[in-house]
């Protein structure tokens, strides 16, 4: 099973690497995509290897030249990379998202990298509005046919319908490792588990789904519960990936994630794609519905309240407390914040706010915070 | 024998250690600078202390360390946050403090803690030196004045000026350049004071505010501090007589409360043995008034029941 | 007690200073705009329906439907001008809003929250608090519009305010594209993007009116918007040719003039008082370029103002320029983002006009078009030199900055940038501005003197 999970991470933690790699071999496209509501299965139909671009680990240089620090460290990072040539072997990036910071990142790359083709169709954020379908709708077929101009492929209802299950298998087995560690029978730490959802961001799905199968049935064979702790579910991080340091530090302090609703976690896995009818209409469908499921809250959606999401989440968890993981400047986050710290207090949820940062990364003062934290947790649940 | 409980506050600045004897009295108290973040401050500290009272660290019943350092020291057989530890002093030095407002060198912190002294939630600012010790001393050099000269000195303001910046840095700008048109020292000085106590009413706004306020740490030494806290929060502060040891205080309780459970579980231990020989005792008893138990087993509330624990700490 | 600036309300001048040389028309302008927030404290008593809305200028719907309506952020700059931030950023901060959220959004809702109970129920307002008092003389929403171009948290903040009425007030969001301009055929003004979406927004503005229509109960007169429409368009031309004018040398008004008339083209009603008043603006630029006036008297640089306004900053900003014989002649937001092309507006039908006006904010461009748009106007009014203010708050408006700069100096014109914010006076780094103004303005007169000695 080590060797297993090494392979997942090798794919996470060199995600263009790998890329770069497949490309030669196959010599097939990739199509970047910034995160985090465009469906891979598109670029997917035509024969591409979707690619979720994600936050580097390098400190940023180039990018500093192109974008003020008070930007979310994701949309620094991607230009960083982006400057620094990492993106030129992309055929193209995808990308539909109104969050400002990406839009400006977005600009800065086109800017700076003018030969890198941007195909932007920006989705409706207004989920209520009775045109919200039907605009979903068209911007999906619009992207549908820009994808098929730059990769030069016609992209059927067949190979999308074919596509679409694909990576409904791979999420389907994903939440199923969710489910097991739910129940405390997945002896996996929080970091390998991001190494698995993350490497499905990166990896050519089909592949990736074999190595799931295959995890999966390692697990059932040798089941290994999880070892004690507080259990802890993690919030936030809408775009990029918690740092594993910080995973391992939460863990290391004593606490045991059940559940989260990270990107690169369950927000990632939580919904399917319809199997039946119209491809494109499903896909709108999903991309309208999966903000009941998870809410964003970059999206205006009155039937949404991700507050009461998370409430309910964590008693499904039977979390004892969350960990609020707030990548610094992330406006969407930051607004909503509030009404969660407020939900929590008024349902007796410890919870604790983490700001983390691309850069810095005071291991010794979270340990500080998380450690009271826990003190506070278990001295509440032997009262 | 008297046993001794130990709490030592191994902090970025300074290193405090607290010792209690078996009623919980303080009985010895020793503050020492840090040099760099290494030993030898701490180990004075813990020395300084031993010899007040004339005690070896094998006097020591039990030792809990608190602070950055906490993990480094040898003798420690427990750790809890500074959190945790400096909630537990204030209210030890404070009783019925609801609130405690801690600001160190190197971070600040805003506590609420229930009536046992445990904290319920907490905000901390330790990532950058806005509302810290530190950001005092920057500006003090800035104004170029020794650091314990700037309360005073900032009483005497009389008019109202403003630093905005937050960053530590920039205020440093924002001083000179203040110094520079002409303003004094004691204004501008006033000006820095209502910027640390800005910071900190926004932390005490996170928690929530609650009354009565603590003040702990190295600035609630600083009047000029606490007397802008104290406008901000819209609150007097309760000052205890020395801010800087809560954080050992509380760390020496915590101490004690292993000491006086071992204690107890050994006197528990105790008891069943005496109560299995009182009732072996009682089967081999020629009759009632031979039996003999030699100490009362009923211990109502608050009777403090004195048994030598085959142990080797002793009460 | 407080000793620096006393900050300038929005749109009213600022008291008179040393040397900035300020339109006389700007006091007849801050009148307008008094009479306007007096007459929407009393809409409740005169049996109006109340409209809060944020985004773009879409008000002539409103007016069409004789109801009233206040702007999210105009608010914020009146509360922030009348009784300072700090108490509404406080309750924010409180609350748990973190500061490096737009402070307009946090002045506003942190206001909201602060009165919340007064807003509905006035009894609640304590006699003595002054800010309360002034709060809860804003009525309470009975519609809420959300009509934000571009920025994401513009959106969001209403879709906070909606949750903080409980959801129980009605909303409409405007969804106004982003024109990205990656189309073969695009171009300002341009291209199928620029039809398509032009067309959305028209459409979406209709579905506005039934809206309105749904939740007063009355009929949506299209005569009656394109009555309202027929005042804006001949003030937003009056506008621009009072601006145009301003190629003069010295440039007879400045950046700090138009600030303070841009809520005439953002949220006042469209009526004959505010022709009448650009009327005035034009005249008074006019006498003052046959007069050979300038806005700054001794004008050596002209300089283009990128960014976001600082609102409590309007004063101050105005001297540090006049002071160095700077006069900032244009700037993005007050040349480039309010009805700035009139002539789209055919008045029989003027929704589609309005659409294509609002799709037009220079933000809501990619920044290619945006970009060249900018260096069209610095080119226009011979600029030397550029200023750009990164609001550290206000990311919509700092996107790009940095290809804005390399523009410019690839256009032989300098550039500076300065750190600061809309609202929050705690994100100023003054040095800088004071340091990084001077070395522009050095490097201007080297290079001069320079092309002078060659010539």
């Amino acid at each position: 099973m080590e060797q297993l999970i090494s392979r997942f991470e090798q794919a996470a933690q060199h995600p263009l690497e790998g890329a770069r790699q497949w490309k030669a071999e196959t010599g097939r496209r990739v199509i970047g995509s910034f995160p985090m509501h465009f469906p891979g299965e598109l670029a997917h139909a035509a024969g591409a290897l979707p690619l979720l671009l994600q936050e580097g680990d390098e400190p940023i240089t180039a990018g500093l030249s192109s974008m003020f620090p008070f930007y979310c460290g994701y949309t620094r990072s991607i230009v960083d990379q982006a400057m620094k040539g990492e993106y030129d072997f992309l055929d193209a990036i995808m990308f539909g998202d109104h969050c400002v910071q990406l839009l400006g990142a977005a600009d800065a790359i086109r800017c700076n990298r003018p030969e890198t083709r941007i195909l932007f169709n920006q989705l409706i954020s207004s989920m209520n509005a009775p045109w919200a379908m039907e605009q979903a709708r068209e911007t999906f077929r619009q992207l549908q046919r820009e994808l098929e101009e730059v990769i030069g492929t016609a992209i059927t209802a067949e190979s999308l319908t074919a596509s679409i299950k694909i990576f409904n298998r791979n999420r389907v087995l994903i939440r199923r490792l969710y489910d097991m560690r739910r129940a405390g029978k997945l002896a996996l730490s929080s970091a390998q588990l991001q190494h698995i959802v993350k490497s499905s961001m990166v990896m050519d799905k089909e592949t990736h789904t074999a190595l799931l199968e295959q995890l999966l049935d390692e697990i059932a064979a040798k089941p290994a519960p999880r070892v004690g702790g507080v259990p802890i579910y993690l919030s936030g991080h809408l775009c990029q990936p918690p740092k594993l340091a910080l995973l391992d530090l939460i863990e290391n302090c004593g606490a045991v994630v059940v559940g989260d609703d990270l990107y690169h976690g369950y927000r990632y896995i939580a919904s399917d794609v319809e199997e039946t009818g119209d491809p494109i209409e499903a896909l709108a469908a999903w991309y309208l519905t999966r903000n009941r499921k998870v809410p964003c809250p970059t999206r205006s959606d009155a039937g949404a309240d991700w507050d009461a999401f998370l409430v309910q989440a964590v008693n499904k968890c039977k979390a004892q407390g969350v960990i609020i993981l707030m990548a610094k400047f992330c406006e969407p986050h930051m607004y909503y914040y509030p009404e969660i710290k407020e939900a929590f207090e008024k349902h007796g949820i410890s919870h604790l706010l983490v700001e983390t940062e691309h850069e810095s990364m005071p291991l010794e003062q979270f340990k500080t915070r998380i450690e009271t934290f826990l003190e506070i947790i278990k001295r509440r649940a032997a009262a | 024998m008297t046993t001794y409980a130990m709490g030592i506050d191994f902090g970025s600045t300074t290193a405090k250690t607290i010792i209690l004897d078996g009623d919980g009295t303080v009985v010895a108290s020793c503050i020492e600078s840090m040099g760099a973040v290494s030993d030898e401050g701490v180990k004075a500290s813990i020395a300084g202390a031993l010899s007040q009272v004339g005690i070896t660290q094998q006097d020591v019943g039990f030792t809990v360390t608190t602070g950055y350092g906490r993990r480094m020291l040898d003798v420690s057989q427990k750790s809890y946050t500074e959190i945790t530890c400096h909630a537990r002093g204030a209210v030890a030095l404070v009783p019925n403090a609801r609130l405690v407002i801690d600001i160190g060198g190197q971070d600040s912190k805003v506590i609420a803690v229930d009536s046992n002294g445990l904290v319920e939630t907490f905000a901390m600012n330790d990532r950058c030196a806005a509302g810290t010790g530190k950001f005092l001393e920057v500006l003090a050099r800035a104004v170029d004045i020794k650091l314990p000269e700037m309360g005073p000195l900032a009483m005497q303001a009389t008019k109202s000026l403003k630093i905005s910046s937050m960053c530590a840095t920039f205020a440093e700008t924002e001083v000179i350049s203040l110094l520079a048109e002409g303003n004094g020292k004691a204004d501008v000085l006033g000006a820095v004071h209502a910027a640390i106590a800005a910071r900190t009413a926004g932390l005490v706004g996170r928690v929530g505010k609650r009354t009565p306020i603590v003040m702990t740490g190295g600035v609630a030494k600083n009047v000029a501090a606490v007397h802008h806290i104290e406008t901000a929060v819209g609150q007097k502060l309760v000052l205890p007589p020395d801010p800087q040891i809560a954080g050992a205080l509380g760390a020496a309780l915590f101490a004690l409360d292993e000491i006086r459970m071992a204690a107890k579980r050994s006197r528990v231990i105790d008891e069943e043995d005496r109560d299995v020989n009182s009732a072996m005792d009682t089967a081999r008893a020629c009759g009632p008034a031979c039996k003999s138990t030699g100490t009362s087993t009923a211990a109502g509330q608050g009777t403090e029941i004195v048994v030598a624990p085959p142990s080797t700490a002793v009460i | 007690m407080q000793s620096i600036d006393t900050p300038a309300p929005p749109n009213v001048m600022p008291p008179a200073k040393k040397t900035a040389n300020r339109l006389a028309a700007t006091k007849v302008g801050g009148q307008i705009v008094h009479d306007y927030w007096s007459d929407l404290f009393n809409a409740k008593d005169d049996g109006r329906k109340v409209v809060w809305y944020n985004g773009t200028y879409i008000p002539p719907m409103f007016q069409t439907m004789d109801l009233a309506w206040v702007h999210g952020e105009a608010w914020s700059a009146y509360l922030a001008a009348k009784h300072g931030e700090l108490p509404a950023q406080k309750a924010g901060e409180d609350r748990g809003y973190v500061r490096e959220l737009c402070s307009y959004a946090r002045t506003h809702i942190g206001s909201a929250l602060l009165d919340l109970r007064a807003a509905v129920d006035k009894a609640a307002v304590d006699p003595t608090d002054a800010r309360a008092l002034t709060t809860s003389k804003l009525p309470p929403p009975d519609m809420l519009v959300n009509a934000y171009p571009y920025c994401s948290s513009g959106q969001q903040w209403d879709q906070q305010i909606f949750r903080l009425f409980g959801k129980k007030i009605p909303i409409f969001n405007l969804s106004i594209p982003l024109l990205w301009g990656g189309r073969a055929d695009a171009g300002y003004l341009r291209g199928s993007e620029w039809e398509e979406r032009s067309k959305y927004v028209a459409r979406q503005l209709r579905e506005l009116a039934a809206f309105l229509e749904e939740h007063t109960g009355r009929k949506f007169e299209y005569d009656r918007l394109s009555e309202v429409m027929s005042y804006i368009k001949k003030s937003a031309e009056l506008r621009m040719e009072a601006m145009d004018l301003c190629t003069a040398k010295p440039s007879p008004a400045s950046y700090f003039d138009w600030i303070v008339s841009i809520a005439h083209v953002n949220f006042l009603p469209g009526t004959q008082r505010i022709v009448d008043y650009f009327e005035l603006v034009k005249a008074e630029i006019q006498e003052r370029i046959a007069q050979g006036v300038g806005a700054v008297p001794n004008e050596k640089y002209r300089l283009f103002f990128d960014g976001m306004m600082n609102w409590n900053k309007i004063g101050w900003l105005a001297e540090k320029f006049a002071a160095v014989n700077a006069s900032v002649v244009a700037g993005r937001y007050t040349h480039m983002s309010f009805w700035q092309e009139p002539q789209l507006i055919d008045l029989a039908d003027p929704i589609m006009g309005m659409a294509q006006n609002y799709l037009i904010c220079p933000n809501n461009h990619g920044a290619p078009i945006m970009i060249g748009e900018i260096d069209r106007v610095c080119d226009k009014f011979d600029i030397d030199g550029v200023v750009l203010h990164a609001s550290r708050t206000c990311r919509g408006m700092t996107n790009s900055q940095f290809q804005i700069a390399d523009s410019a100096k690839k256009h032989g014109r300098q550039a500076m940038t300065f750190e600061g914010d809309v609202v929050d006076e705690s994100f100023y780094k003054d040095e800088l501005l004071n340091t990084r103004l001077e070395a522009m303005l050095e490097s201007m007169d080297s290079r001069r003197n320079y092309f002078a000695k060659s010539a």
